[in-house]
């Protein structure tokens, strides 16, 4: 049981991060590569938020820890659009490569800043936080064995309402109805009014503040961070959003969580060595009976 | 059909020329290469073991030297990757040090250690303790540490006899080191009678280890032992209390350090390491740490070992009357130098003599000899 809940605090954080490189690619069918270190920036802007309040009014748990979380978020949110308008903007008509190349090049760029500007080596997340909120555990009405930590508890429960909130931004508001529009022709929308520029910026603003959100997460869950923190959740992220479609929004959500589930079972019932052979091997098994991924749209229509 | 090398032939033979003059004229410094982690997750143990060995050559250079010369150290960065400790291997052959000091991870030393011995550079690691490094053979080759060999068998000792653990789990980052000194604890642990429940590798970006300590938990284990190094440890020991269990938690030197007691906090409870003496206790380390806090702050546990390495190093080079390897090699098998560390002396393979290793905990956030 502990597995389980295990299993899904860590796959929805896979997914907040996939969500992000789902939605750039279904909007501009490009990777963006310097996600992951979104996520990174997200995590340190939380540290030194909490920091910085904990020096203005006192360690105030919960308060301290929400406008830290709504700060990072901002500020990741800002590094997002940073990111479109300095790696992509000018390239959307360049060859694929092109943006590639420049979105590894901002991905380096950020690591470095982080390496040169905070500190080379780890860093703690503030232990005021995660310790009541691990420490203290809520019993399920499922047996005597069965209880989640507050903490994980937290993760999933503002991982699934950040999710929801995301589907009914799509689904049900106007610039949803834009987002929509423009992953399906750019061109198209234009025509018809939608402003493509500001749709795609905004696309990048909202996958690095779901990225930040999940960083304050990771940062609360593992109790340390450090520069290079977001390139192995970048990766294992960009594989969630592939295996459940990349394009797809509920198929980064099923692969983020796939993902999550498969890690700890394999940690749990071969040992953790096998564990990132495990989430591969499914990819590839996955590809190579669905090229699409679990939940992708035709690749055709996009090309 | 002409070459298009002859033209620039002569120039070349010039610029070799003073280059060789530029050598001719640094004649007058020695220098000794300081490899090690300096970045990383193992950045600050193997910088605070640099700072060391400084302390060491700045103390000579005031002293007047060695050999006449003025002592430069040359340092570079492996970052504790086993590709980058080559790279910097080549380096330093190719800046003509004397020796090396260095590396500290084991996973670095073994690999470097190759291209130290095809170019005749005596080497020294304060830092590496997998068995490996010294049992190839190398004759230029010496740790001033002990062995995983021995470390484990002391902290699986004390796992069996002392707490009386029947059945353990044995955690390791998949590095030399890491790997080595849990097999090490596996191997006695089974031999006292005891039995390993779970053994399992863990990469080192990981910092989420509830599904393999659930995985501990299951296997019936009485107390963990974590072969790896102190970055993982923290995250992996505040889990493992969070998680509701107060088992031992069991590691080697790589866990001793302040970085791991900031990060475990409160949750540092029932930590026992294997590790060196106190040389807190040590009078004759009094004026090195002295030294050392006035100039760089806190000491880590390797900072000693860097000062000493360096010390017993240039002493056999000063009693052998020159830097060339094998001479320095003989001087350092023969004889014994007295260090803040008691006295030093070297076998046949380059081990220390005597290694005393000793239990050390935790209480009120510091780390102390545990009672015997």
């Amino acid at each position: 049981m502990d597995l389980f809940v295990n299993g899904l605090a860590r796959g929805a954080i896979y997914a907040l991060v996939a969500l992000g490189y789902t939605m750039v690619y279904g909007i501009l069918g490009m990777i963006n590569f310097a996600h992951g270190d979104i996520f990174m920036i997200g995590m340190f802007a939380a540290v030194f938020a909490i920091g910085v309040l904990s020096t203005l009014w006192g360690p105030v748990l919960g308060v301290n820890l929400v406008i830290g979380a709504v700060l990072a978020i901002l500020l990741a949110a800002a590094y997002g659009y940073a990111n479109e308008r300095i790696a992509y903007r000018r390239l959307r008509r360049a060859h694929i490569l092109a943006p590639l190349t420049s979105a590894i090049g901002l991905s380096i760029v950020l690591q470095n800043f982080i390496w040169l500007s905070v500190s080379k080596d780890k860093i703690d997340f503030p232990r005021f936080d995660s310790g009541p909120l691990a420490d203290t555990r809520i019993p399920l009405p499922l047996g005597a064995e069965a209880s989640v930590s507050l903490l994980q508890a937290v993760i999933l429960v503002s991982s699934l309402l950040l999710m929801g909130g995301l589907f009914l931004l799509i689904h049900r508001t106007r610039i949803g109805l834009a987002m929509r529009a423009t992953a399906q022709d750019q061109r198209m929308a234009a025509l018809v009014g939608v402003p493509v520029n500001k749709v795609i910026a905004f696309t990048f603003v909202l996958g690095s503040g779901l990225a930040a959100a999940a960083g304050v997460m990771v940062a609360m869950y593992q109790g340390v961070l450090r520069f290079d923190s977001g390139y192995s959740m970048g990766l294992k992220a960009f594989t969630a959003a592939i295996l459940g479609g990349i394009g797809n929004i509920p198929g980064a959500v099923l692969g983020g969580f796939i993902i999550g589930m498969t890690e700890d079972l394999t940690s749990y019932r071969i040992g953790s060595d096998w564990k990132d052979g495990t989430t591969f091997l499914i990819l590839m098994v996955v590809l190579i009976l669905r090229p699409r991924g679990l939940l992708g749209e035709r690749v055709a229509e996009k090309a | 059909m002409k070459s298009p090398v002859k033209a620039p032939f002569p120039i070349l033979c010039l610029l070799l020329a003073l280059g060789a003059a530029g050598c001719q004229k640094s004649d007058s410094t020695l220098k000794i290469g300081l490899a090690g982690v300096q970045t990383g997750s193992d950045g600050q143990i193997g910088t605070t073991m640099f700072y060391g060995s400084q302390i060491a050559i700045d103390e000579w250079n005031e002293k007047g030297g060695l050999l006449g010369k003025k002592i430069v150290a040359v340092s570079r960065d492996d970052e504790g990757k086993p590709n980058q400790a080559v790279a910097v291997a080549q380096e330093l052959v190719s800046e003509g040090v004397a020796a090396v000091i260095g590396h500290f991870n084991s996973g670095c030393t073994i690999p470097a250690s190759e291209i130290y011995q095809q170019n005749g550079i005596l080497q020294i690691t304060p830092g590496s303790t997998n068995p490996t490094v010294t049992e190839r053979g190398f004759r230029s080759l010496f740790r001033i540490v002990g062995r995983d060999d021995q470390q484990g068998v002391v902290a699986a000792r004390y796992a069996r006899d002392t707490l009386k653990a029947g059945t353990i789990a044995v955690l390791h980052n998949k590095t030399a080191y890491g790997q080595g000194l849990a097999e090490e604890v596996k191997k006695t642990f089974e031999a006292l009678g005891g039995k390993v429940g779970f053994f399992a590798g863990i990469s080192g970006e990981e910092m989420d280890f509830r599904a393999t300590l659930s995985a501990v938990r299951a296997s019936g284990a009485q107390a963990v032992f974590w072969g790896g190094m102190y970055g993982q440890a923290g995250p992996l020991l505040v889990q493992l209390r969070d998680g509701g269990s107060d088992m031992p938690f069991l590691s080697g030197d790589g866990t001793i350090m302040q970085e791991f007691l900031n990060t475990a906090g409160n949750k540092a409870s029932g930590v026992y390491l294997t590790f060196g003496p106190d040389f807190q206790q040590i009078p004759a380390a009094k004026g090195f740490l002295e030294k050392y806090r006035a100039r760089f702050g806190p000491e880590g546990p390797y900072s000693i070992y860097g000062y000493e390495a360096a010390n017993v190093l240039f002493q056999a080079m000063a009693a052998a009357g020159t830097t060339e390897a094998a001479k320095v090699a003989e001087v350092l098998r023969s004889k014994t130098f007295e260090t803040s560390l008691g006295p030093v002396s070297f076998d046949e393979k380059g081990d220390l003599r005597q290694t005393n290793y000793i239990i050390w905990t935790v209480q009120d956030g510091k780390f102390v000899p545990a009672a015997p």
